[in-house]
């Protein structure tokens, strides 16, 4: 047991989360129990609305929940005030969204940079980190561009260079390829794999995309605000609802 | 981050200029109304300015330059013989009628000034001699005056013009001639004008019937004697009251004549009023303007700032980033305001009309409201941000 805690990534126990008014209460979360390895890639499955992006919120520490532990690279998020969440976001996570994200108006480098200089690191040191990691994610030559001259697919690596320029211990996807097409899907976890595989590193990845399932270490499903099943094969999973 | 705070101001050329133009308008309406009142203001003491003494004297009932309230022939002898006065001048103001060659009357003021030190006389002649007054029956002119009673006539291409009088013309003023012998530039007055200049006693015979010509009289201190401090010995040996001529209306003081005479207009006059609404206006359609654009700036950013905020920044540095972009609007606003507000006002200042005067104090005051409106945006802006979830980055 000792020996699992010291690979344990994150670990939420007993969460409750919901939104709206007593009388009017839609319950997202219900006693969710979820546990994510050091160096694995797990994916979060589960039918729409069952409290996907809710959990990953509660992890990412963006969301409070009203009742629960949630512990991220042994520290305990409950707790936190915002300023002290705010700073944990900014040394441990990295960000992949659906929509990408990226500021229109800023250059792509630019928008790589934005972790780091919210770190406080000084812009040439950023934008030398920025523009080594864009080359790996195969953007060398559009740096200086728009991200809306870019293709979604290009557009999405950006994304994840943004996600690991800083090279946060925990990265966190919501659907980051269900804006994509089938092979560009394929292309991104493909990267996304490539370039935060590393043992002490925890990637989280919500979708719906069974295509991409094969990327996965585990997968996790969920159902009604809580985690049912979690497997190492996807071909146990019953996919007929995703 | 800061330097990423402006380049996502200037990365949507349409959005900034939109803001710009907000900002610039309602700097260069706030700038320009408030020089054009401080120029119709500074018509409201325009004798200081052309008629050049270090004290003057009056009545003491007397409020502001432009309401004389006659003085005895004798009260000079006694200003005179106060200490510390080098010579006093007497000066005469009045309106009166003047009766052109074609027998139209124009409502005229008439300066009658000292015949021996020509104390008061106008500081340009563009035309003709200050001493040429000595002859009978002479008058000065001022260019626009020369204009405004000149001749209405038919010019070679058939269309209207207007002959101003000329050296040489006459016209009477109550049946007594008068000749002029030179054309001199003055500033213009807020009452009054044409401004016809004559000596003193001449005056008094072209006003024939008044029983007191003394209006001002005209005081040049000794070397050594502070003029605010001649008014208080003038004012303790005769009674009377002494003024001294400086027109820097800002600083508050009871000496200058010229800062009684704005606070008189200023009292007294709806021109204020009005004039203040106008820059009100132009503080209420910038706030507007820029408020809005800066607030659909961060609405459109809105997912953007949530995204950042969800990356680790705290909301002190997004409200530094916000404070940053408004600043830096409503600084370049301001330039871009001020610069057409000066531009504006040159083109003015040539064509004399309407008068502009851009105290730098009008523009500091612009500048100030200027940065008031970004900070209020900025505000705005940083609320907006601060009560939007972090979480919300992960929908739509
Ligand atoms: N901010 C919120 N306010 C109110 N209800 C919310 C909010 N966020 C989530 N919910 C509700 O909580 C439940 C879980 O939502 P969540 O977004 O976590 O689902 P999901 O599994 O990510 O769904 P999807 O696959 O459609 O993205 C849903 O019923 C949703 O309507
Ligand atoms: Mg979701």
């Amino acid at each position: 047991m000792s020996h699992l805690a010291h690979t344990v990534a994150v670990r939420a126990t007993g969460v409750d989360m919901f939104f709206g008014t007593p009388e009017n209460r839609v319950v997202a979360l219900k006693q969710a129990e979820f546990e994510a390895r050091r160096g694995e890639l797990i994916m979060l499955v589960g039918p729409s609305g069952c409290g996907k992006t809710t959990l990953l919120s509660v992890i990412a520490g963006t969301l409070t929940p009203q009742a629960g532990t949630v512990e991220v690279f042994g520290q305990r998020l409950d707790g936190l005030g915002q300023e002290a969440l705010t700073a944990f976001r900014r040394r441990n996570l990295g960000f992949v969204f659906q929509s990408f994200n990226l500021i229109p108006t800023l250059t792509v480098v630019e928008n790589v940079m934005v972790p780091l200089l919210i770190q406080g690191r000084s812009f040439g040191e950023a934008r030398a980190s920025a523009l080594a990691i864009l080359d790996k994610v195969g953007l060398k030559g559009r740096e200086d561009g728009r991200p809306n001259a870019l293709s979604g697919g290009q557009q999405q690596r950006g994304a994840i260079a943004r996600a690991l320029v800083h090279e946060p211990p925990l990265l966190i996807c919501d659907e980051p390829t269900s804006a994509l097409d089938k092979d560009t899907g394929g292309h991104i976890m493909q990267l996304v794999r490539d370039l935060s595989r590393s043992p002490e590193r925890c990637v989280v990845v919500v979708t719906h995309d069974h295509r991409i399932f094969r990327f996965a270490d585990r997968i996790a499903e969920m159902e009604d605000g809580r985690i049912s099943r979690v497997v190492d094969d996807p071909k146990l999973l019953d996919t007929t609802h995703l | 981050m800061y330097r990423l705070a402006l380049n996502m101001l200037f990365g949507d050329r349409a959005k900034l200029a939109m803001l710009l133009c907000g900002l610039a308008f309602s700097a260069l309406l706030m700038a320009q109304q408030s020089s054009v009142f401080f120029g119709i203001m500074s018509w409201t003491y325009t004798p200081m300015v052309n008629i050049r003494a270090q004290v003057w004297v009056s009545d003491p009932m007397v409020e502001q330059v432009n309401d004389a309230k006659p003085l005895r022939d004798t009260d000079l002898g006694r200003v005179r013989s106060v200490d510390g006065v080098a010579w006093a001048a007497p000066l005469h103001t009045s309106f009166v009628q003047a009766r052109m060659q074609d027998g139209n009357f124009k409502l005229i003021t008439l300066v009658g000034i000292d015949a021996d030190t020509f104390a008061g006389a106008p500081a340009v002649l563009s035309q003709g001699r200050i001493e040429d007054l000595r002859l009978p029956d002479t008058v000065i002119v001022d260019e626009w005056g020369a204009a405004l009673m000149g001749r209405m006539g038919v010019g070679p291409d058939g269309k209207p013009k207007n002959t101003p009088l000329q050296v040489g013309d006459t016209f009477e003023i109550n049946d007594i001639q008068a000749r002029i012998v030179g054309i001199c530039r003055v500033k213009r007055a807020f009452t009054g004008g044409p401004f016809v200049y004559t000596t003193y006693d001449r005056a008094k015979g072209y006003t024939l019937g008044a029983r007191r010509t003394l209006s001002f009289m005209l005081v040049e201190p000794q070397k050594g004697v502070a003029p605010a401090e001649l008014c208080d010995r003038i004012e303790r040996d005769t009674g009377l009251k002494a003024w001294t001529s400086d027109t820097v209306i800002w600083s508050w003081g009871e000496r200058s004549l010229a800062r009684n005479t704005f606070w008189w207009f200023w009292t007294n006059t709806g021109i204020p009023f009005s004039f203040g609404t106008a820059v009100l206006l132009g503080l209420f359609v910038g706030i507007a303007i820029s408020g809005q654009t800066f607030y659909s700036f961060v609405l459109e950013n809105l997912k953007y700032f949530a995204a950042i905020k969800a990356m680790g920044a705290g909301m002190g540095v997004i409200a530094r980033m916000l404070f940053v972009q408004a600043f830096t609007a409503g600084l370049i606003g301001f330039g871009l305001g001020a610069g057409m507000a000066q531009a504006i006002g040159r083109v003015m200042i040539e064509k004399g009309m309407p008068p502009f005067v851009m105290y730098p104090q009008i523009l500091w005051a612009t500048f100030a409201l200027v940065l008031g409106i970004s900070f209020v945006s900025a505000v705005i802006g940083i609320i907006k941000v601060s009560r939007v979830d972090a979480a919300s980055v992960f929908r739509g």
